[in-house]
């Protein structure tokens, strides 16, 4: 019984291939990713979420919370939001973003005594006014974002936060 | 902030602001096949835990990595937590926490260097039921209250 001999015709035959696979395959990727993209992306930017009736939004801040889809490269998952919502002296509605600006940490409404009309940090004692822009001498240097936001049939949607930049 | 690159580029850059750490303490016993499920499924649990307490303070509590360890042998873990322990205490750290489900650490308690948090746990369930979702909530509001009176 012989093993089987590979020649050396059949050698380079075989390395070959492999080789001229290997291009096609970097040639195909980003042929495939055109192709399957639009299905990595994030949802459209723009997308509102239902997350609350208008009718239970208050003076005071309270806060909200709901979920969005999110995908990276690798998975799909549900990502919890929330967002402190109240009406201001307009009647506008304000949606803020109540994660902390200095290095993240969650935002209380007026959970520290001594500013009981403030954002508070626990983490470092971080501080915002109503309107969410933060308290010279604290932590932070930027304003909490706000969230874009529409009314439909009592229904509050919120979409992205987007950023107020410089702040005090 | 959890064990990930771009959070520990954040922490390198602030870790004046950055003093707690929370080393999750996990068993496991591959030999046992009866207690399999229940310990992947604490695990799991755990790692729920960890998540909502790094949303609540992402920017003062660093997660370590997993510390697994097979359970018939509690003591011989320690020097080898503790050491976990120092070598986090180097960059420094102000409050180290152990946090497990496993409630026979509770004995050992005073030969570790850490702070030993026992939180009650879960046997079984599934991670997406609205019980367990409303034991997480509600547990992770205690622990965190529990984090800041050390602050
Ligand atoms: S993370 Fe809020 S003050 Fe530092």
């Amino acid at each position: 019984m012989s093993k089987k001999q590979v020649s050396r015709r059949q050698f380079l035959n075989y390395t070959l291939t492999g080789v001229g696979g290997f291009m096609a395959a970097g040639m195909l990727a980003p042929m495939v990713r055109f192709a399957i993209d639009p299905v990595l992306k994030p949802s459209a930017s723009g997308e509102m979420h239902p997350v609350v009736e208008v009718s239970k939004i208050t003076n005071t801040p309270q806060r909200f919370e709901w979920e969005v889809k999110q995908q990276d490269a690798w998975y799909e998952s549900m990502v919890q939001k929330s967002a402190w919502v109240y009406v201001d002296k307009n009647d506008e509605i304000v949606a803020l973003s109540p994660i902390c600006t200095h290095l993240g940490c969650v935002v209380d409404w007026s959970s520290n005594e001594q500013y009981p009309d403030q954002f508070y940090c626990p983490c470092h004692g971080g501080r915002y006014t109503k309107d969410g822009v933060n308290v010279p001498g604290t932590p932070p240097t930027a304003p909490l974002p706000i969230y874009e936001h529409k009314v439909e049939e009592d229904m509050l949607y919120l979409g992205r936060a987007h950023d107020r930049g410089g702040g005090v | 902030m959890q064990w990930n690159k771009e959070d520990i580029s954040l922490f390198m850059g602030a870790k004046e602001y950055i003093d707690t750490l929370i080393v999750p303490l996990i068993p496991f016993d591959p030999s046992v096949e009866h207690g399999l499920k229940e310990q992947a499924f604490q695990s799991e649990l755990l790692g729920l835990f960890m998540r909502e307490i790094d949303k609540e303070f992402k920017g003062r509590v660093l997660l370590s990595p997993e510390y697994y360890y097979i359970e018939d042998n509690r003591e011989q873990e320690i020097p080898r937590i503790n050491s976990w322990c120092e070598k986090f205490q180097q960059q420094p750290f102000e409050h180290l926490f152990l946090f497990t489900f496993d409630v026979k650490w509770k004995r050992l308690d005073k030969d570790l260097t850490g702070e030993l948090i026992w939180l009650p746990g879960r046997k079984n369930g599934s991670l997406q039921s609205s019980e367990t979702i409303s034991f997480v909530k509600e547990q992770t509001s205690q622990i965190t209250e529990m984090i800041r009176s050390y602050w």
